[in-house]
C-alpha cells in the first residue's frame, strides 16, 4: 500500500461517525447542492428566506433575552436594548432589517415561482403552503414591530385588534380569544404570537413546503446577509416615540408591506370590507391560482392570461403601497382631507389598472415571442451569455478583492476603538458581501482551474504528445465527487479562451526549452529543472521533459 | 339470518342511529354547565362609586381652573395597578366647551368626558381647539367628532350605523368646591355606552 493523502485521526474519525449517525435521519431525504458555479438566485429564493428567517430567529432570542412585553416597560425595554445592553443594537437592527428582507424575499419569491409556472406538476402543495406561509411571515413582521409599543405600534395593534373585532358573528369572540380584553393583553398576546405560535406554524408548514432539492449558495447567503446588516448601518431603525396615554398620537403610517392595506383602509368604506375582506379574497385567489391555470406549459409567455392577471395584482400592489405612504402634508387642512382617499377615484384607478396591465402583457409577450423569433434567424453566437475572464485578470480581481477585504477589516477595526456604532454594522455587512463576491471568484477561478483541458491544436500534429495530461487527475476528482457540484459547466471546454491556449503552448516551449538547456549545461541543473516542473505542472509533465531530452 | 349488505349509499342501523342519539342527548346535557369561553378573556373588573375627574399633573378637574375650549387626557377608570393606567382604553377626553358652545358656565353642562377609542378602528382621537376645527379628529383615518354630543359627523365613523357612530360617555358632577366628579357609569349602549362600540344617541 502506498502512502494515502487523507489524515485520519479520533476527531475526523468522530466526524464521519456522526455523518454516518445521519444517514438514518429526515436530513438524508432532501438533497443539499452546494453549487459549484454562478446560478441565478431567482431560483433558490426560497432558501434566501429561509436563511432569513433562521438570521431572525437568532437575533429575536438575543432580544428575548432583554425584552419585557408589559405595557408599560415594553418601550423602555427595547431602549434599553437599543441604548445600553452591549452589541443590543446591533442585534435589534440585524432583526429590524433582516424582517423587512424576508417579507421582500418572500415576496419575490411568490412572484418568480408564480410566472415561471413552478407550482404545476404536483407542485400545488408547495405553493399552497408557500401562500400560507407569505401571510405568516407578513402577520409576524407585523406582530414584530407592534410589541415595541411606540406610539405607531398602540395604533397599529388598535386596528389589528378592532378588525378581528369587525368580523360579523365570530368576530369579538375571536378577539377576546386571541388578544384579550385590553392593551396589556393586546402586548403580551402579540409577544406570545410574535415569539412562539407563528414561528412554529411556520416551521411546520416549511417541513411540508420545502423541496426535496435545496440550493445553498454560499456567496449569495453570505451576500443577502451583508446586504442586512449593510442597511442595518445605513438606517438605522428608530424607536418611535413612547406611547403615553394622556399624549394621543399624530398620523402614523405602518409598515411598507401594509401600506397597501391602509390605502383600503383610507377609503372610508366598511372596515370589514376593506380591512379583512379584501385581504382575504387577494390571498383566497393566490391560494386557488394552480387549480384554474390549466395551461399545459410553464412559461409566462405560453400563459397570457395568468401572467396578465399576476402582472395586474403586482401593479395595485405597488400602486396601493405607494397610495398608503402618500399623505397630503398640508397640516393647515383638516386630518380628514388629508387622509381620506376618495373611494371613486381610488377603485376607478385600480379598474383601470386591470386593462392597462392587461395590455403591458400582452405587449411583452409580443416583445418576448418577436426576440425569440430574431434569435432564432440569426447565426447562433458563441458562448451566449457566458464572462470569459482570463486567469490573469482572475487573479488581479481576487487580489484586489482580497486587498479591500484587509481595508475593511482594519476599518472595522478602528470602529471597534471608536465604540461600535452603526458604523461598524455597515463595515461588517461591506466585509461579508465582499467576501460573497471573493467567494464567487475562488468558485469560478477553481471551476476552471477542474475543468479538462482544451484539446490542442498546437501547430505541429506530428507531436500529440507533448499537451499536457490533467493536472492532479486523483485529488482533482475525489473532490469534485464529494462535494458533488450542480453539474460540470456544459461550455467549459468551448469556453477555454484563445489566450489560455497560447498560455499553454508557451508553456510547452518552456518545457522544451529548459530541456534543451539542461542537456547543454549539465545533469544536475536538469534534475533541477524537472523536480520545478513536477511542482508547477505534474510528474507527468517532468517524465515528458526527461523524454525530450533523451529524444 | 339475512345479512345487511354493507351500505355503501351510507344506511346506518337502528342500533347505531340509537347509539348517536344517546351521544348527542349526552353532549347537549352538559354544554350548558362548560364555562365556555371564560378562560382566555380577561373577567371585566368592576367600578366603584363617583371618582374624582383626576388629571395627568395629579390635581383634580376643578370648573374654576379649567380653560374654556380646552381638553386633558384623564383615565377611568383609575387602577391601583399602574400597568391597568396606561390602558389605552381607559383613556378619556375631557373637553371643556367653547365658549359659543356654552363652555363658560361653571357647573357640569359646560363640560364633556368622551372615549378616546375611535369608533372606526380604535385609535385615538383628540380635541382640537383651533378656530376653525373645534372637533374631535383621529389621525388614523380622519374620522371627525363633535365635542358636544359625541356624534361622528365625518369620516368613516359616521359612515357606521348607530350605536358605533355615537362616542360612550361618562356622566358628569361638580361638588362645592368646583371639583368634578364621574359618577359610575353602565357600559350599555343604550346608557354611557361601550367602549369602542358606540352609544344610541338619545335625544
Amino acid at each position: 500500500m502506498g502512502a494515502t493523502l487523507t489524515y485520519e485521526n479520533s476527531f475526523v474519525r468522530f466526524i464521519r461517525w456522526v455523518y454516518a449517525g445521519v444517514d438514518r435521519t429526515i436530513f438524508m431525504g432532501m438533497k443539499f447542492t452546494f453549487p459549484g458555479r454562478f446560478v441565478s438566485p431567482l431560483g433558490f429564493l426560497g432558501m434566501l428566506t429561509f436563511i432569513l428567517f433562521i438570521i431572525l430567529g437568532i437575533t429575536g432570542a438575543l432580544l428575548m433575552l432583554w425584552y419585557e412585553p408589559i405595557l408599560d416597560r415594553a418601550w423602555h425595554s427595547v431602549e434599553n436594548i437599543n441604548d445600553t445592553i452591549p452589541y443590543g443594537f446591533h442585534i435589534r437592527n440585524i432583526h429590524y432589517h433582516a424582517s423587512n428582507a424576508m417579507v421582500m424575499m418572500a415576496l419575490l419569491h411568490m412572484y418568480y415561482q408564480y410566472f415561471s409556472g413552478r407550482y404545476k406538476i404536483r407542485n400545488e402543495i408547495l405553493w399552497v403552503t408557500g401562500v400560507i406561509l407569505g401571510v405568516l411571515t407578513i402577520l409576524e413582521a407585523f406582530t414584530g414591530y407592534d410589541i415595541i409599543f411606540s406610539e405607531r405600534a398602540e395604533l397599529a395593534i388598535s386596528i389589528a385588534a378592532s378588525l378581528t373585532n369587525s368580523i360579523p358573528v365570530l368576530g369579538p369572540q375571536m378577539r377576546e380569544a386571541f388578544f384579550g380584553a385590553g392593551f396589556h393583553d393586546f402586548i403580551l398576546r402579540f409577544y406570545a404570537f410574535h415569539v412562539f405560535l407563528l414561528p412554529i406554524a411556520m416551521l411546520g408548514l416549511m417541513l411540508v413546503h420545502f423541496p426535496r432539492f435545496l440550493v445553498f449558495d454560499v456567496p449569495m447567503v453570505m451576500a443577502i446577509s451583508g446586504a442586512v446588516m449593510l442597511t442595518g448601518g445605513v438606517f438605522p431603525v428608530g424607536l418611535g416615540l413612547p406611547f403615553e396615554p394622556e399624549v394621543p398620537p399624530g398620523i402614523t403610517v405602518p409598515e411598507w408591506y401594509l401600506t397597501g392595506l391602509y390605502a383600503f383602509l383610507r377609503t372610508m368604506y366598511d372596515k370589514f370590507t376593506t380591512g379583512v375582506a379584501w385581504p382575504g379574497l387577494f390571498i383566497f385567489a393566490l391560494l386557488i391560482v394552480p387549480f384554474i391555470d390549466r395551461y399545459k406549459k410553464f412559461s409566462w409567455k405560453d400563459r397570457p392570461i395568468v401572467t396578465a392577471i399576476g402582472i395586474t395584482s403586482l401593479a395595485q400592489i405597488i400602486v396601493t403601497t405607494y397610495w398608503g405612504f402618500y399623505i397630503d402634508p398640508d397640516r393647515n387642512k383638516a386630518l380628514l382631507e388629508r387622509l381620506v382617499i376618495d373611494p371613486i377615484f381610488f377603485y376607478t384607478v385600480m379598474i383601470l389598472l386591470v386593462p392597462l396591465s392587461f395590455g403591458f402583457t400582452y405587449m411583452m409577450i409580443k416583445l418576448a415571442k418577436n426576440a425569440e423569433a430574431n434569435a432564432k434567424l440569426q447565426p447562433k453566437k458563441a458562448s451566449k451569455g457566458s464572462i470569459n475572464i482570463t486567469q490573469k485578470w482572475l487573479y488581479v480581481i481576487f487580489v484586489t478583492l482580497l486587498a479591500f477585504q484587509v481595508y475593511l477589516n482594519i476599518s472595522a477595526y478602528y470602529a471597534v476603538l471608536q465604540g461600535m456604532n452603526n458604523w461598524s454594522l455597515f463595515i461588517i455587512g461591506i466585509i461579508m458581501l465582499v467576501f460573497a463576491a471573493m467567494f464567487h471568484v475562488y468558485r469560478y477561478g477553481r471551476t476552471r482551474a477542474k475543468a479538462p483541458p482544451p484539446k490542442p491544436v498546437s501547430p505541429t500534429p506530428s507531436r500529440p504528445a507533448a499537451a499536457p495530461t490533467p493536472a492532479k487527475p486523483a485529488p482533482a476528482t475525489t473532490a469534485g465527487e464529494a462535494q458533488k457540484p450542480m453539474a460540470a459547466p456544459p461550455t467549459v471546454t468551448a469556453r477555454v479562451s484563445s489566450e489560455q491556449m497560447g498560455q499553454l503552448a508557451q508553456q510547452q516551449k518552456q518545457q522544451q526549452h529548459a530541456a534543451s538547456g539542461g542537456e547543454a549545461d549539465g545533469s544536475s541543473n536538469t534534475a533541477q529543472t524537472s523536480s520545478d516542473h513536477s511542482h508547477l505542472t505534474s510528474a507527468a509533465a517532468s517524465k515528458e521533459g526527461q523524454d525530450k531530452k533523451g529524444l | 339470518m339475512a345479512q345487511t349488505p354493507p351500505a355503501i349509499g351510507g344506511r346506518v342501523s337502528r342500533r347505531d342511529f340509537l347509539k348517536l342519539m344517546a351521544a348527542a342527548g349526552t353532549v347537549m346535557t352538559f354544554t350548558p354547565f362548560v364555562d365556555w369561553g371564560k378562560f382566555l378573556p380577561n373577567p371585566v373588573s368592576s367600578e366603584g362609586e363617583r371618582a374624582k375627574a383626576e388629571l395627568a399633573d395629579g390635581t383634580v378637574a376643578n370648573v374654576n381652573t379649567f380653560q374654556v375650549n380646552h381638553s386633558e387626557v384623564i383615565i377611568y377608570p383609575k387602577s391601583e395597578d399602574a400597568v391597568l393606567n396606561q390602558e389605552a382604553f381607559r383613556t378619556w377626553q375631557l373637553i371643556r366647551l367653547p365658549q359659543e358652545l356654552g363652555g363658560d358656565k361653571n357647573d357640569a353642562s359646560a363640560f364633556r368626558a368622551f372615549s378616546m377609542i375611535c369608533l372606526h378602528l380604535w385609535c385615538l382621537w383628540k380635541y382640537w381647539p383651533e378656530e376653525g376645527r373645534k372637533r374631535g379628529e383621529c389621525p388614523c383615518h380622519g374620522s371627525m367628532y363633535d365635542p358636544v354630543s359625541g356624534l361622528a359627523f365625518a369620516g368613516p365613523a359616521s359612515l357606521q350605523g348607530p350605536p358605533s357612530n355615537v362616542l360612550p360617555k361618562l356622566d358628569l358632577e361638580v361638588d362645592s368646591n368646583g371639583d368634578i366628579l364621574i359618577l359610575p357609569p353602565t357600559w350599555t349602549p343604550n346608557a354611557n355606552g361601550v367602549v369602542g362600540y358606540g352609544r344610541y344617541l338619545n335625544v
